[in-house]
């Protein structure tokens, strides 16, 4: 289905360049192409200090993530129309009177959003170690294996998150028998061994050992997981009536002691009802924080693993600083509009929501030093995690206001919020570094938290949403 | 009489295109003003310039005495508005919904008035349902329920009837009237003229952003002229000027 393909493409290409203009969308890429060759330039002392073997496993493991982050953030469960779009009418709800079945809209759709992401993100940053050639020292032909190995990886990311959150939406017992069997076959696999443990991560099994025939494993490998996903994916396009008791009432008058409880009690049943929650903490924030977790660890032979756990809570802050991203996708301000409410109401509400939410790092930060050991360091380590968070949101909402799904993808966006929070995140990591206590003066970015929020007010006070 | 919405040269443009351009009208305390129009001729605009939901590129409104382009919240706290489309929010059933903008509006004895509309409106039995999973006829209630549920003074009311089968369009016309008897003032934007020229006192001919007619409906009527002709007329003049 070509056309419906290039009409899907076009659509996005166009709710994106609308918003801010063709050319700030159009240096999205360039932008990320520039840092990446930028970053090329690092390679040589990186590698004086990291085992190449280690350095590559953790660029794989990050483009592991991407996917998994993109996926996560697309194509979670059966609202999976309404989170991507809203309740904007696009193709994929106007298809529905042409003759195309709706599992062909959504595979066409599955196939846009790789398609469209990967133009946005892997091919400009594979463009950009291309350029950065000279300043690497890379062959040409290991660049060309890495763009398959990475492409892949990401691509890999994509179709488990797709897998499994596909298996969530049908029933979250389904995913944990799942999950146990896949783990439990794992074990064996790696116990008898039948094979080794990097077959488990194919594209990286294909970086080590390039050869067709694990080439062809890898992306069996994914097109299985791919086929399954959508042949088991239901949309709820058009559904049946759900019926719930009136619960508003009651959240709103637990929470009526927070600043915009009504609205924040409509958050959280939005994001119980919708199925959001769950499958947001498990496949946007807890699968990502475990890829991190993972390429942290595999830095023990260059780092202490005390400067691990707070490297890791720093940019599991930033991590769960997405968590605004949940409260903002998928619901319209077209909502409010009518209502006696501004803008400065509704990001104050999301903000507060955010907040609650907090709690999420707040257990996880907690639960991973504890595990890890380090018992004595976890009250430092949530300290910085949750205000990193707080910050990183608060930069979300001064450059992005209510649109942060959107607006990320213009290039000004993603190079201030980059500045804004790349310089902070290298302070907090390196106090932490001299000593774990220090971590706790990342309590002075309350501060900038809150006088970003309350600028963001005043900017986004008379900004007209775009409606299309 | 008192005005309760005064604009004066408002203008909005959407890049080139001047989707309301300098359109000034005032609208007196119990009429029931029906801004028609052909498609595409800026009534929605016109609406969510009053309302404050679009800031002009020019001109002034004033609704109740608020200043729209500097205080658009509290105009909307003092009027009703139901939208040219319905868009409750997704995941409140229809009931936990009319709790929520209670709660917005500050409204006591919510309970009761909904229950209230619920029954008026004959959707009791939809109350528990998801606002998604609503008929558009039975979101078109809701939107109608809450624009209401605080009995503002004036309301502003864009294609109310557009979704409703036709008892219900003889319940909610019944209504409307009641309520201007009771004191109370519509703005009714609309493109059915049957439905003008049966409850309005007051119209406007809204064509492509400009004003090309204004006044007492009883004055088209006064002419033996029916309003749809007259509109037609109106409207094919100006295509052809």
């Amino acid at each position: 289905m070509p056309e419906l393909f290039v009409a899907m493409f076009r659509e996005e290409w166009r709710m994106h360049s609308t918003i801010f203009g063709s050319l700030g969308f159009a240096l999205f890429p360039v932008l990320v192409s520039a840092i990446t060759f930028m970053g090329s330039a690092m390679i040589p002392y990186l590698e004086a200090v990291i085992p190449g073997g280690t350095l590559s496993l953790v660029v794989h493991l990050q483009f592991l993530l991407l996917g998994v982050m993109v996926g996560g953030f697309g194509l979670l469960g059966q609202e999976v129309m309404n989170r991507r779009f809203g309740q904007a009418s696009l193709l994929a709800y106007s298809s529905r009177s042409l003759p195309i079945s709706d599992r062909r809209i959504f595979t066409t759709f599955v196939i846009k959003d790789t398609v469209y992401y990967f133009l946005l993100w892997v091919l400009p940053f594979i463009a950009g170690v291309t350029f950065g050639i000279p300043l690497s020292g890379l062959s040409l032909s290991f660049v060309g294996l890495i763009t398959v190995t990475l492409t892949l990886s990401f691509l890999f990311g994509l179709s488990i998150v797709f897998l499994l959150s596909m298996l969530y939406a049908k029933s979250p017992a389904l995913l944990a028998l799942v999950l146990s069997g896949v783990i439990l076959i794992a074990a064996v696999i790696v116990w008898l061994q039948i094979a080794g443990m990097v077959y488990l991560f194919p594209p990286y099994a294909l970086y080590r050992d390039f050869s067709p025939l694990v080439f062809l494993y890898s992306v069996l490998a994914i097109a299985i997981l791919f086929s399954v996903s959508i042949s088991g994916m239901t949309l709820s396009l058009s559904g049946k009536e759900r019926h719930y008791p009136n619960r508003y009432g009651e959240i709103a008058g637990w929470l009526g002691w927070l600043p915009a409880a009504p609205l924040v009690a409509k958050d959280i049943l939005d994001l119980w009802r919708s199925g959001a929650f769950v499958g947001q903490v498990l496949f946007s924030f807890l699968l990502p924080l475990a890829v991190i977790w993972v390429s942290l660890s595999v830095l023990s032979a260059v780092l202490p693993d005390v400067q691990i756990l707070f490297s890791f809570a720093a940019v599991a802050g930033v991590i769960a600083a997405t968590m605004y991203t949940w409260l903002t996708e998928f619901d319209s301000v077209g909502t409010y509009t009518f209502l006696p409410l501004g803008t400065p109401d509704l990001i104050k509400s999301k903000f507060t929501s955010f907040s609650v939410l907090q709690v999420i790092p707040v257990l996880t930060m907690a639960g991973t030093a504890i595990l890890s050991g380090y018992a004595m360091e976890a009250f430092p380590a949530v300290i910085l995690a949750v205000s990193v968070s707080f910050y990183a949101c608060s930069v979300m909402i001064y450059l992005t206001g209510l649109w942060p799904a959107v607006m990320v993808y213009n290039a000004r966006v993603l190079l201030s919020s980059l500045l804004m929070i790349g310089p902070v995140l290298l302070v907090f990591i390196w106090l932490s570094f001299l000593d774990s206590l220090y971590a706790c003066s990342a309590v002075l970015l309350a501060l900038p938290t809150y006088l970003l929020v309350r600028i963001a007010f005043r900017k986004w006070a008379s900004w007209e949403k775009v409606f299309f | 009489m008192n005005t309760v919405i005064e604009a004066n040269g408002l203008t909005r443009y959407y890049g080139d295109l001047a989707a309301v351009d300098n359109v000034s009208l005032s609208v007196e305390a119990g009429s029931l003003f029906g801004l028609l129009g052909p498609n595409g001729s800026g009534k929605t605009t016109m609406i969510r310039m009053l309302t404050g939901q679009v800031r002009p590129s020019s001109g002034k409104a004033t609704v109740l005495g608020v200043d729209v382009v500097k205080d658009p919240v509290l105009a909307r706290v003092k009027v009703g508005i139901i939208p040219e489309q319905e868009t409750p929010p997704s995941f409140l059933t229809a009931s936990e919904y009319l709790d929520f903008v209670a709660k917005i509006r500050k409204i006591e004895g919510a309970g009761e008035k909904a229950q209230w509309w619920f029954e008026f409106l004959d959707f009791a039995d939809k109350k528990d349902v998801l606002c998604k999973d609503l008929s558009r006829g039975t979101r078109q209630k809701l939107m109608f329920a809450q624009a209401f549920l605080h009995r503002p003074v004036l309301a502003l009311i864009d294609e109310p009837l557009i979704n409703f089968d036709p008892v219900m369009q003889k319940t909610v016309k019944e209504y409307l009237r009641e309520y201007v008897c009771d004191g109370g003032t519509i703005f009714l934007s609309t493109h059915i003229l049957e439905v003008a020229e049966e409850i309005c006192s007051d119209v406007a001919i809204l064509h492509r952003g400009q004003i090309v007619h204004s006044g007492p409906l009883a004055e088209i009527l006064a002419r033996k002229e029916k309003l749809s002709e007259f509109f037609l007329n109106a409207v094919r003049k100006d295509s052809y000027a």
